[in-house]
């Protein structure tokens, strides 16, 4: 064990130490700021820019109400109250420009004429539809409805399902199921982020194991410990590298997400689901870390890569493949087959322990213990193919060969 | 002497071919005992079962004077034949993890790694990134690493491939140092004259066998017959009238006479005849690199056979093993 930690103490500080590494380590979280600051910046060119100015031509005295509308959306329109006639307005020629004509005849024709110049704000269309609600509560108004009748009459309905029949759905319900949604997401998004960077420097475990082998040192190694003790002390090694990447990940974006966001991050965190989806996520390195220093011992060049090591390397990737069926559907025959599959497993009861309610528990506990005995089974495995594969210099075994070792 | 390793009948196979068939040795305290034999014939082999990078079949390896079970590998330095080292380190960075992978003290370590770069022409290299190093300096670093931690026991898988003679000779001296300080050494090579100039003792295999185990000495009095080389105007029916002669090489003027088993040279001289023409003669043992490429060629003894043939093809591959 002692030469384990100085094996992974070694890795990591070579990797630390290589500016390559450094570089990675700090440029993922800096792209994801630039890209957020490149967003912000394009949309709020457009904010300043392609605001649409709005003549509206009404006599239904609800231009106060549009304004009030403008203001609560932000939308941006700039209004303006206006006498040109329709039959003056053809062809809008000022871009970012639109006409509305409002009367008692389109509110009868539930038509509102409209004008917009060619270039115009391509969410103009959709925010006009906010302008529904009022002209509707108007005409109500007009065919001499009171109040209740309105609101009645305005009310969607809503299909309930099952057992919430109590529960009136209005508003307020959904803002808080929004909010709900955040609370139940963030754990899984957090577990999420932690599964995939310490599963991609997992992967340098791979390149690591290959260049044991291309530096031909192995042999110098194996003089002064046994193969699992070097073995051992890559996964531990990357390990921790890994946790140094989301370390860095998660001090340079937390601060920025809360700052720029109003989801209280920290407070939907600290809740214990965190520490199950965590432990998923560390499960999943384990598995996938097993897999790579294994594999990575056959080869003696990773850009040689036969069809084995390749698509051994594609295996973190599965999960994404799956991810659309899984999210669409969390309690579907994909989700649930897919949470007994090794490779997936990790991933996918994430995703769905994210997004379902109720947990299925037995089906958790099944797909721990498959997650578990795999890494069992793909250590012993690794460990018989990194013995034989690490001393193999200047070649890449075939899976015959691979086999064979297992078989030992 | 102390015994510090005893091999003993080690058998190892690979699919259905027999890389070592028994062999067994020891290696003493303070001495150079060289493991010698074809390309192919088991030497790595053997060396990597002792070091426990692959396990024999049958057979024993044991260390002597060792608390606790198991290959002490803290004291054994190791230079494979296949070697070489990270290449996106320091040299210091390196040679302080291989140190510490034995244990070693890290600042006696530091120490000994800028005595040991200074004495083999590497000094300030310490920072030096290993991929900028030569082969040569890569070879010495490699060395460095592997005698850093003061081991008891040293084995050298061809420690002289690649290096200029210099280096050779640098090599050879701290190997011989290292000796005369109480480390035992077990050295394989092809360099047989360096063999020759440094070993104490040898062990010679062939096909996974013992050819020749003993001392140099030994060796070269049971092996290595005497042979004369005699420059001068002498034809060859002359020559073959010389008693004791096995065999005869013609060379132009130079011609070598190989003297059976057993003759005394100072006898055999006063044999020669008085119209013999001698610019220049001269009386050894057949050398280490001869008795070497009569068992690498399976020819066993030039000297039951006899014949020019043999004789010709036989400085031909001397030749081709010199280069």
């Amino acid at each position: 064990m002692q030469n384990s930690l100085k094996v992974a103490k070694w890795e990591m500080k070579r990797n630390l130490k290589n500016k390559t590494f450094v570089i990675g380590l700090f440029i993922t979280p800096a792209l994801f700021i630039l890209f957020f600051f490149l967003s912000s910046l394009f949309s709020s060119d457009s904010d300043d820019t392609e605001n649409m100015t709005v003549y509206i031509n009404e006599d239904l005295g609800i231009f106060e109400e549009i304004e009030a509308l403008n203001a609560e959306y932000d939308f941006g329109w700039d209004l303006h109250s206006t006498d040109v006639l329709k039959t003056e307005v053809t062809e809008v020629n000022e871009a970012y420009t639109a006409y509305l004509f409002i009367n008692e005849q389109s509110l009868e024709e539930n038509r509102i004429a409209t004008y917009t110049s060619d270039e115009s704000d391509p969410l103009f269309p959709g925010q006009l539809q906010a302008l529904t609600a009022p002209l509707q509560m108007l005409k109500a108004k007009g065919s001499g409805l009171n109040e209740h009748e309105i609101n009645q009459l305005m009310e969607p309905i809503v299909f309930v399902e099952g057992t919430n029949q109590g529960a009136a759905v209005g508003e307020d319900n959904t803002v808080t199921a929004l909010e709900n949604s955040w609370e139940s997401l963030l754990p899984g998004i957090f577990a999420g982020v932690i599964l995939l960077s310490i599963t991609f420097t997992g992967m340098a475990i791979f390149q690591s194991a290959s260049q044991e082998k291309k530096d031909k040192i192995a042999e110098i190694i194996l003089s002064s410990l046994t193969p699992s003790e070097l073995m051992q002390g890559k996964i531990i090694g990357y390990f921790v590298l890994g946790l140094i990447q989301v370390a860095v990940f998660v001090t340079i974006l937390l601060p920025f997400i809360i700052w720029q966001t109003d989801i209280p991050i920290l407070e939907y965190l600290f809740v214990p689901r965190t520490i199950l989806f965590v432990f998923i996520a560390l499960l999943s390195y384990l598995m996938f870390a097993a897999i790579f220093v294994g594999v990575g011992a056959t080869m003696s060049d990773v850009s040689s890569a036969g069809n084995l090591q390749g698509f051994v390397m594609m295996l973190p990737f599965v999960p994404f493949v799956i991810a659309g069926p899984v999210i669409s559907n969390p309690d579907g025959v994909i989700a649930t087959v897919s949470t007994y599959i090794p490779f997936t497993a990790p991933s996918v009861l994430l995703m769905r322990l994210s997004l379902l309610d109720s947990w299925p528990w037995l089906e958790i506990v099944i797909s721990l213990v498959v997650i578990v005995l795999s890494i069992f089974i793909f250590m012993k495995i690794a460990g018989k193919i990194f013995k034989v594969g690490i001393l193999l210099y200047g070649k890449n075994a075939t899976p015959k060969e691979i086999w064979k070792w297992i078989r030992i | 002497m102390k015994t510090l390793l005893t091999v003993q009948n080690l058998k190892k196979s690979f699919k259905d071919k027999e890389a070592l068939k028994g062999i067994s040795f020891e290696v003493y305290r303070g001495e150079i005992m060289a493991i010698l034999g074809p390309n192919g014939a088991g030497k790595s082999t053997t060396i990597r079962n002792i070091m426990g990078i692959m396990y024999p079949d049958s057979g024993e390896v044991h260390f002597h004077q060792q608390s606790g079970e198991g290959i002490p590998k803290s004291k054994i330095g190791y230079l494979p034949e296949e070697r070489g080292l990270y290449k996106d380190v320091k040299v210091m960075d390196i040679l302080l993890y291989l140190a510490d992978l034995k244990n070693y003290p890290l600042d006696k370590a530091k120490r000994r790694i800028f005595m040991y770069l200074k004495k083999f022409d590497l000094e300030g290299k310490e920072n030096t990134s290993v991929e900028e190093l030569s082969k040569g300096m890569s070879q010495k670093v490699q060395f460095i690493g592997a005698i850093l931690h003061e081991p008891e026991l040293l084995i050298l898988d061809e420690p002289f491939s690649g290096l200029d003679p210099v280096s050779q000779e640098i090599f050879k001296e701290e190997i011989s140092s290292l000796a005369a300080n109480g480390t035992a050494i077990l050295l394989s090579s092809h360099q047989m004259n360096l063999v020759e100039q440094m070993c104490d003792r040898l062990f010679m295999i062939q096909h996974g066998q013992k050819v020749i185990y003993g001392t140099l000495d030994d060796v070269k009095k049971q092996y290595a017959s005497f042979k004369c080389i005699l420059h001068g105007q002498n034809p060859p029916a002359l020559l073959r009238k010389i008693p004791d002669v096995d065999r005869i090489e013609y060379n132009g003027t130079r011609s070598i006479l190989h003297l059976p088993k057993g003759v005394i040279p100072h006898y055999w001289l006063k044999q020669l005849p008085d119209e013999l023409d001698v610019q220049e003669l001269h009386i050894n043992r057949i050398s280490l690199h001869e008795i070497f490429i009569d068992i690498a060629t399976d020819k066993h003894l030039i000297s039951q056979k006899g014949g020019s043939q043999d004789a010709e093809f036989l400085e031909g591959s001397k030749m081709g093993n010199e280069t």
